[in-house]
């Protein structure tokens, strides 16, 4: 295999060595690559199509990842979780957290030079909900007021703890942009750290340093997030000096790249699970028992320990342990004889198939594995590898019995997870529970955050225990970067900041 | 001839229209749909609904139809719902870069794979033959995907004479045009051997050589053109495989053509995009074939335009 591995790389070789020459060059300096003094290029895995925040791709990964170069929130997270100040400097609620007042950083100012005043943020809060985005859904009617320059005030419509959380995918724009304005967002105007030199969409991003910025403008000179799609070619160019930055490194692949003296590897607690929720309005499906009988027959330890050996833990709940509202659960036991027992007993029909829907090539093998395990106590289960447009539609109409996807948390808060998509009303799993209903409800709007951890705490009991889902990993992301590159710090949910970095002798 | 080729353009248009409906349609039955893929997984159903509205999209398919055939006869294609730019103008915007890549390849093919056919051919049987069959057979059952990542870990990683991804400068066009053109190389040289083995064995190659010609004059000065006719119509027939070929390799080498914006409208079920750029690449290979069939009796004045329609 080996030796024909071999043979045909020669011939590759043989026959393009021509070419090669006449088109030779330094690819670690004929790139236009980070090599350029002060210059960071990034390998992106999701295209940015889009720099509207507020737009209907608001909430996609790319736009996030500029967005947060590019404006200015109230509140951002840092990366163990916990929120801090970014316009704002304080924020409070009120006694029924109804209402929120946070106060405004003086002497913020755009990239173009003018003031960040209370009514660009409450302007752009107007223009998210309008664009009615999936980040507008955190603020089902609430509207924002500025009392003054430096004030603004958030209404909700019920209690809401979570709003500091849920507004760090809230950025700012001059109040002067209009709901739909497509011009202005191929080169806004931002308060972020950088700002735009130039952008194709779905290709490259070019930012540069915003002079103005608030905190001091970046020292590097320019950031290049160039999309590259094929994960070989975003590793190659890494070893090549091509590129800068990559992450999302799978397993198999970063032992050479922990191999290479010129890269720093590093992985971080994220705030991704691996989330195979039962669909419970399935007939087969409609008893706890069945559903834990099901989770007991996997052995998702020795799963993640093999595919997973850098990047994944066992998880302990529903949400990962940097998400305000973690509490570990006990974990299940892997006990195949007992699951068939309980299946068994529930009268559970072995004859009948399941449907596993998953979207992602990445995840194949993993859901291979849990369908293998499954049959070995004779659960037969289809496993349906979906493309993206079609796994998103066939979710949402509850079209599957399993469902596996890697859902994260960018706001850091259970409201976000289990407050969002476990209530009745949410019809996101078949699953009904007046109970949880409750202490969900009453852990979105306590202002006392230890009481919100112990309720989220209880919610995730009974999620657990009834097994709404099974959870078996909580994900961590692998950066890897050029050593060439101080003050990178890796981003728990996948979106970095490079207005920290330096580029080494720059 | 020039009421041949206004009958050929005005059959192009009823082509162009069939292209377009059936893409219409191609995209519209597909499951899934922008708003859903727009919002994404954690949209609710009123969002999505809404969205929907908005983009036109709860209209009858019908309607639908009738607004996409007049907007496509006035050349206008709608917005990207994704990019939020008019859909042609970001189609001939990335139409550039995939020219690029689809000539040199095809340059690369032609000159490669008539060389190598031309060497086949003359001496069939012989050593030479045999080499350039079994490599081009080789060639042919390489996926360009796998071809691409192996030239990539060859040429810029363990070699580093070339970038690995990318575009801007001829060093960038290398690998991306080498791997789209090898598996066209190879068809051109199992072709032009073939035709160039059938050629000399005519009487009139005989009588060529009976004049004291010299081998490579008869192979060159009365084998070649003759041989290339087929050749001919191969490129222009294969216009269309190759720019499915530049879809696999623009997303390989991150090339920013037309392959990976096709690729990136699909998956978000970006259909102003999808469409325009279907219409557009539609035109394209039927002016190729026009262009090929136009050579066609130019390299054989036996063969007169109209049989070729």
């Amino acid at each position: 295999m080996f030796r024909a591995l071999r043979s045909r790389a020669l011939t590759a070789m043989i026959i393009l060595a021509p070419a090669a020459l006449a088109g030779c060059t330094d690819a670690s300096t004929g790139s236009g690559s980070g090599s350029g003094s002060g210059e960071i290029t990034v390998a992106g895995t999701y295209p940015i199509e889009s720099l509207d925040p507020h737009g209907p791709q608001g909430g996609g990964t790319g736009t996030q990842l500029a967005a947060r170069e590019l404006f200015s929130r109230l509140v951002r997270p840092k990366a163990d979780g916990t929120l801090e100040g970014d316009l704002a400097t304080a924020w409070k609620p009120d006694a029924t957290a109804t209402q929120w007042t946070f106060t405004l950083r003086e002497g913020v100012k755009f990239s173009d030079g003018k003031a960040v005043t209370g009514a660009d943020v409450a302007a752009s809060f107007k223009r998210l909900i309008d664009n009615k985005g999936t980040n507008a859904a955190n603020f089902p009617g609430y509207t924002m007021t500025a009392t003054s320059d430096s004030e603004v005030v958030l209404k909700a419509t019920k209690p809401d703890a979570a709003v500091p959380g849920k507004l760090a995918t809230f950025y700012v724009v001059p109040a002067s942009v209009a709901t739909t304005d497509a011009a202005f967002f191929q080169k806004p105007v931002g308060s972020g750290p950088f700002t735009v030199e130039k952008f194709t969409p779905s290709q490259t991003l070019t930012l540069v340093p915003n002079k103005n910025y608030y905190a001091g403008a970046p020292k590097v000179t320019r950031v290049t997030i160039r999309k590259m799609p094929e994960l070989a070619a975003r590793l190659t160019a890494l070893r090549t000096g091509e590129a800068d930055v990559v992450w999302g490194i799978p397993d198999d692949q970063l032992g050479q790249m922990q191999s290479d003296s010129k890269l720093t590897v590093e992985t971080v607690p994220s705030t991704a699970v691996f989330t195979m929720w039962f669909n419970s309005s399935t007939p087969a499906l409609r008893e706890a028992a069945v559903r834990r009988a099901l989770w007991q027959a996997v052995d998702f330890q020795t799963i993640v320990k093999q595919l997973y050996p850098q990047t994944g833990g066992l998880a302990d709940a529903p949400v990962s342990p940097i998400t305000l509202g973690y509490v570990a659960q006990q974990p299940v036991t892997y006990d195949p004889n007992a699951a068939k027992a309980a299946l068994t007993a529930a009268g559970f029909d072995f004859s009948k198939k399941l449907r596993l829907q998953f979207a992602n090539a990445e995840f194949r093998q993993f859901n291979q594995a849990v369908v293998s395990d499954l049959a070995k106590i004779g659960v037969q289960v289809d496993l349906l590898e979906k493309e993206q447009a079609v796994f998103t539609k066939d979710l949402l109409a509850l079209n599957w019995d399993i469902n596996f996807q890697q859902l994260s948390n960018p706001t850091f808060d259970a409201a976000n997870t289990l407050g969002r998509l476990y209530p009745c009303a949410a019809k996101r799993n078949g699953y009904c529970n007046p109970q949880l209903d409750q202490l969900l409800s009453a852990a979105g709007s306590s202002p006392d955050q230890a009481e919100r951890v112990k309720l989220y705490g209880q919610a995730s009991q009974i999620i657990w225990q009834d097994a709404v889902g099974m959870f078996p990993m909580a994900v961590k992301y692998a950066y890897a970067w050029n050593k060439r590159l101080e003050g990178f710090t890796p981003d728990p949910n996948g979106l970095p900041d490079f207005s920290t970095a330096q580029v080494r002798g720059s | 001839m020039i009421r041949v080729i206004v009958k050929r353009l005005l059959v192009g248009v009823l082509v162009m229209w069939g292209a377009a409906s059936l893409i219409f349609l191609i995209v519209r039955v597909a499951p899934g749909d922008p708003a859903t893929i727009l919002l994404g997984p954690d949209a609710d159903p009123a969002q999505i609904a809404e969205l929907t509205t908005r983009l036109g999209l709860d209209q009858p398919k019908l309607t639908q139809y009738v607004h996409f055939l007049a907007d496509v006869a006035r050349f206008d294609f709608g917005e990207s719902y994704r990019l939020g730019r008019p859909a042609m103008s970001e189609v001939l915007t990335r139409l550039p870069a995939t020219a690029e890549l689809m000539l040199t390849s095809t340059a690369i093919a032609v000159v490669f794979g008539v060389t190598l056919g031309l060497l086949a051919g003359a001496r069939p049987g012989r050593m030479v033959d045999r080499v350039v069959s079994a490599s081009t057979i080789a060639l042919q059952s390489f996926p360009t995907f796998w071809v691409g990542i192996m030239l990539i870990l060859v040429f810029a990683l363990w070699l580093g004479v070339l970038p690995s991804a990318d575009a801007g400068t001829p060093a960038h066009l290398v690998l991306p045009a080498v791997t789209l053109a090898l598996p066209f190389t190879a068809t051109v040289a199992r072709l032009t051997r073939t035709s160039v083995a059938e050629t000399m064995r005519e009487p009139y190659i005989q009588t060529a050589r009976s004049k004291g010609l010299t081998e490579p004059q008869v192979l060159l000065g009365h084998a070649l053109r003759n041989s290339l006719i087929p050749v001919v119509t191969i490129v222009g027939l294969h216009m269309g495989g190759l720019m499915g070929g530049a879809v696999i390799v623009e997303n390989v080498f991150a090339w920013p053509g037309l392959g990976s914006l096709i690729v990136d409208a699909v998956a978000g079920r970006d259909y102003e995009v999808v469409q325009a750029a279907t219409f557009l690449i539609a035109g394209i290979v039927m002016l190729f074939n026009l262009v090929a069939d136009l050579l066609y009796s130019r390299l054989d004045p036996r063969i007169k335009l109209d049989t070729v329609s």
